[in-house]
């Protein structure tokens, strides 16, 4: 599955561009500021965490690399093409794929059925030959939704409905992954087995901006990480990095100085 | 320069009444989030009720308005509030449009039931037409009164939004009824007070209307949708807006009414420039600002294989050949006329059931179809049915272009004002008034379709093999990009496909499908005239299939049924009730509009019932799915916690 995938990462490699790079975008409703002057890269093969309080601008963000919020200005590359003015269906083209904080399945569509539907979709416009029903099969088992492949999404809770969501976006193939808060509605243990699948998926090549609110995921998985804070970029860097950043301990994780 | 004001203060006043009626629709809207298609029917009931007590019964004038605006009308609606609107609270965003759409065929069945409409009724006009004279130009008292009522009742509402308690609790409560109660307001009686203004504003509008034009029940319903265009200017929110929109559309109709050259067409459209209007203006306007809502309906059973489709359709050709020898032909030809109506309500199975698109105009379509079937090869050929199918697609895939963004509601106004449109422009003019249309039967080689018995057979093969098409295409790749589409359009740009071109090419289906419903129509009594296809069928079949089942082909074969069966039993009879002629086949629109009022109660309907009890009937005969075989995977372990929520179906 990941063969012709990682011949095109090679390639990309080669150029040196990231999978993603937004340069100074802004993001302003009616006068607030959601996302300011914000830049930052993911990398093939890296899981680049992306976190900041509520509100901080991180979903914006997010819509704004997928083409679904316009942004007052900047500039979005996909592995170093300019995407800025394409749609979003254009960008998703282009290996892009993504979950939604507040969801949007397919509700009346079974767990199989969205994935099915999303691997159709891949095949219209890729020209991939394997046949969907095997992609969406083995997306299904990669995240561990084969024994409610048959029950409608909309009677599904919160959390399988996202891991749905992360399957759909798996059907497609994509080159870059983003996860919006994608463990939420998962116990611990569940949150572990999805951390295992987020570095294996790392592993194959796909580089994966995640959003997440649980600490302890993204201490674990990510390599890079971002931190948002009033649509302001506070930090970017290491782990380590991260965590003895002064300003990210007082907007994020300093429960202390409080 | 008279003859201009003339014709300016004629466009006032018409004006003044669109601002009226589009205050009415902003009161209820900015309070209760509710559109209200029945806004129309309401006014042209009272403006029967006034009739009754002015001409009726003789009560004097004054008083008789003075019953219709602060007793009849608040009361109705206080009860319409407490009936009707309370049960919505929180329910699906596309249940309020089936319920008020449900209202309006109520109010029209009901009007008609009782004003047997063959008898013509006319308002007098107030002060025996009496008036003053500006400038050599006569102004009538009415005219004054009209144009006065909108200014008191624009600067009373103003006022009351604006600097009152009650006022400012209206407004509020339409952003948070929760919150408004927690801060000690109470928004219960805030709603009721909007609906009781509403109602008389409507009133006041059909009255004046009723003074203009004579009372019949479709026009006069339809007269106020003119001042739809007013309500939509102003985005149902904006009164002062909505007020500049509707005088500038009432003089703008009335001028080009007045001066545009009377070419054939152009004097046909000329009365139909508010709904003109009406389309253009939620075609242009931003939709992000407006709320939305998709038209979903019932929880949908399993897709139906295609073995279990050809075996029920197989079912059903079997059971009619056995019953057809004992049917008169009368009935023969009432059924045949029953699968055509299936298939046109099948097109919105596809179309509003997978799609979530409500249309307001398959009649129209199916017109078309009926059209072209009749006109094409002396209207008995295959040749006539493929024009049918292409002349409804057609015009189908132009209506869609532009409304493709339009979603819930404003499509279900958008298709709403194509059909009257149509109605008055095309069907009451190329079919002429009492005038009518000879449709043949397709001629198959080897059957006899001149036969009754056998073209009922014809139709309900058609009908089945146009099922078995539309459940395959809902099972296939088309089918659940279609549904995808509608459940959520962002998630499916962010796979990489463009969902406009699959709701085209939806919406061209259901409206080719609906065309062959409407050829098949027209040949099962061998003509047609303009009334077979008026714009309140289409909310009818709308209606059925919401009710029916929106989501099966059962449901369109159910929906359809009923309406065969009760042309059959019900409508040909006429009883005299206290020496009134009761003609119950207006009861079709009472039952439907009832029908369509119990979905506020229970979104699920009928259909949801009967879904509900075959899935407990099905579950209760094979084991339980389980939801711990694959241990480890976040799925297992969480099912264990919550496994409840695949077991229940709709709740």
């Amino acid at each position: 599955m990941s063969a012709p995938l990682s011949d095109v990462l090679d390639r990309d490699a080669t150029e040196g561009h990231p999978a993603l790079e937004i340069a100074d975008v802004s993001v302003s409703f009616g006068g607030i500021n959601a996302v300011s002057d914000v830049s930052l890269t993911a990398d093939n093969g890296m899981i680049t965490g992306l976190i900041g309080p509520n509100g901080a601008g991180k979903t914006t963000t997010f819509n704004v690399i997928t083409g679904l919020q316009p942004p007052t200005h900047g500039r979005v590359f996909i592995a170093g093409q300019d995407v800025s003015k394409l749609p979003p269906h254009k960008r998703a083209r282009l290996g892009v794929a993504r979950t939604f904080q507040r969801l949007e399945v397919f509700g009346s569509l079974t767990a199989y059925e969205n994935l099915l539907a999303a691997a159709e979709f891949h095949r219209s416009w890729s020209g991939d030959s394997t046949p969907p029903k095997d992609v969406a099969r083995a997306a299904l088992d990669r995240v561990g939704l084969g024994s409610v492949a048959e029950a409608r999404v909309d009677s599904l809770p919160t959390g399988l409905a996202r891991l749905v969501e992360l399957g759909r976006a798996l059907a497609t193939k994509p080159r870059l992954l983003l996860l919006d808060e994608v463990g939420s509605g998962l116990s611990h243990e569940e949150v572990h087995v999805l951390g295992d699948l987020m570095l294996d998926l790392a592993k194959e090549g796909i580089a994966i901006l995640l959003v997440e609110h649980d600490v302890e995921l993204v201490m674990r998985v990510c390599s890079r990480i971002h931190v948002l804070d009033f649509g302001l970029l506070i930090a970017s860097g290491s782990r380590e990095e991260i965590q003895q950043n002064p300003a990210v301990q007082a907007a994020y994780l300093g429960v202390e100085e409080g | 320069m008279t003859l201009f004001l003339g014709y300016l203060v004629v466009g006032l006043v018409t004006g003044c009444v669109y601002a009226l009626i589009a205050s009415g629709l902003v009161v209820t809207y900015t309070t209760t989030g509710i559109f209200n298609f029945a806004h129309g029917a309401i006014a042209m009931a009272s403006a029967y009720v006034f009739w009754q007590l002015w001409q009726g019964w003789h009560i004097p004038t004054i008083i008789s308005v003075l019953l219709v605006l602060l007793i009849f009308a608040p009361l109705f609606g206080l009860i319409v509030e407490r009936v009707l609107m309370r049960p919505l609270d929180g329910k699906p965003v596309d249940v309020p449009i089936v319920v008020t759409l449900g209202l309006l065929l109520l109010l029209v069945g009901l009007i008609n039931l009782i004003f047997d409409q063959t008898k013509g009724r006319h308002l007098p006009q107030f002060f025996n037409g009496a008036g003053f004279t500006v400038a050599g130009l006569l102004v009538t008292y009415e005219q004054l009164i009209a144009a006065l009522s909108i200014v008191v009742v624009a600067i009373a509402l103003r006022i009351l939004f604006r600097q009152t308690r009650i006022g400012i609790a209206l407004r509020a409560v339409v952003d948070n009824s929760d919150l408004l109660a927690m801060a000690g307001g109470r928004p219960v009686r805030v709603k009721q007070l909007a609906w009781a203004m509403s109602c008389s504003l409507a009133a006041f509008a059909g009255i004046l209307l009723a003074g203009i034009n004579a009372l019949n029940t479709i026009n006069l319903t339809l007269l106020v949708v003119d001042g739809y265009a007013a309500a939509i200017i102003g985005r149902l929110r904006n009164l002062p807006t909505a007020i500049g929109g509707a005088l500038a559309i009432a003089i703008g109709q009335e001028l080009l009414f007045d001066y545009l050259p009377q070419w054939g067409f152009l004097t046909r459209i000329q009365g139909q420039i508010p709904i003109l209007v009406l389309f253009l203006v939620l075609i242009i306007l931003p939709q992000d600002r407006l709320r939305t809502a998709s038209f979903t309906g019932a929880v949908p059973p399993r897709v139906a294989s295609l073995r279990s489709s050809v075996a029920v359709g197989a079912a059903l050709i079997a059971a009619c050949a056995i019953v057809a020898p004992f049917l008169s032909d009368g009935n023969l030809r009432n059924s045949s006329k029953g699968f055509a109506i299936a298939i046109i309500v099948l097109s919105l199975i596809l179309l509003t059931g997978y799609g979530g698109m409500a249309s307001l105009c398959q009649m129209t379509f199916a017109g078309l179809g009926a059209f072209a079937m009749g006109h094409v090869a002396s209207g008995a050929s295959w040749l006539g049915v493929l024009a049918a199918i292409g002349l409804a697609g057609a015009v189908g895939a132009l209506v869609a272009l532009p409304t493709l963004r339009l979603r819930g509601l404003y499509l279900a106004l958008a298709t709403f004002a194509f059909a009257a449109f149509m109605d008055a422009a095309f069907f009451g003019e190329s079919l002429g008034t009492g005038g009518s249309l000879n449709i043949g039967r397709v001629k198959i080689p080897g059957i006899p379709t001149t036969s009754d018995q056998a073209f009922f057979i014809v139709t309900c093969v058609a009908f089945v093999l146009c099922s078995i098409g539309v459940l395959a295409l809902r099972r296939g790749p088309f089918g659940r990009k279609l549904v995808a589409a509608n459940d959520s359009p962002a998630a499916c740009a962010t796979l990489g496909v463009s969902v406009n071109s699959t709701k085209l090419i939806a919406f061209t289906i259901a409206a080719a499908l609906a065309g062959l419903g409407g050829a098949l129509y027209g040949g099962s009594p061998g003509q047609v005239d303009a009334n077979d296809f008026p714009y309140l069928f289409s909310l009818t079949i709308l209606l059925l299939a919401r009710v029916g089942g929106v989501n099966t082909a059962t449901g369109a074969f159910l929906g359809a049924a009923s309406l065969t069966l009760f042309t059959i039993f019900v409508a040909p009879h006429n009883p005299t009730v206290f020496g009134h002629v009761l003609r119950l086949a207006q009861l079709q629109y009472v039952l439907t509009g009832l029908a369509a009022i119990s979905v506020g109660r229970d979104p699920n309907g009928i259909a949801g019932r009967f879904t509900d009890v075959i899935e407990r009937v099905r579950s209760a005969g094979r084991p339980q799915p389980q939801f711990m075989t694959a241990a480890g995977s976040p799925a297992a372990v969480f099912m264990s916690e919550e496994g409840e929520g695949l077991v229940s179906t709709a709740q």
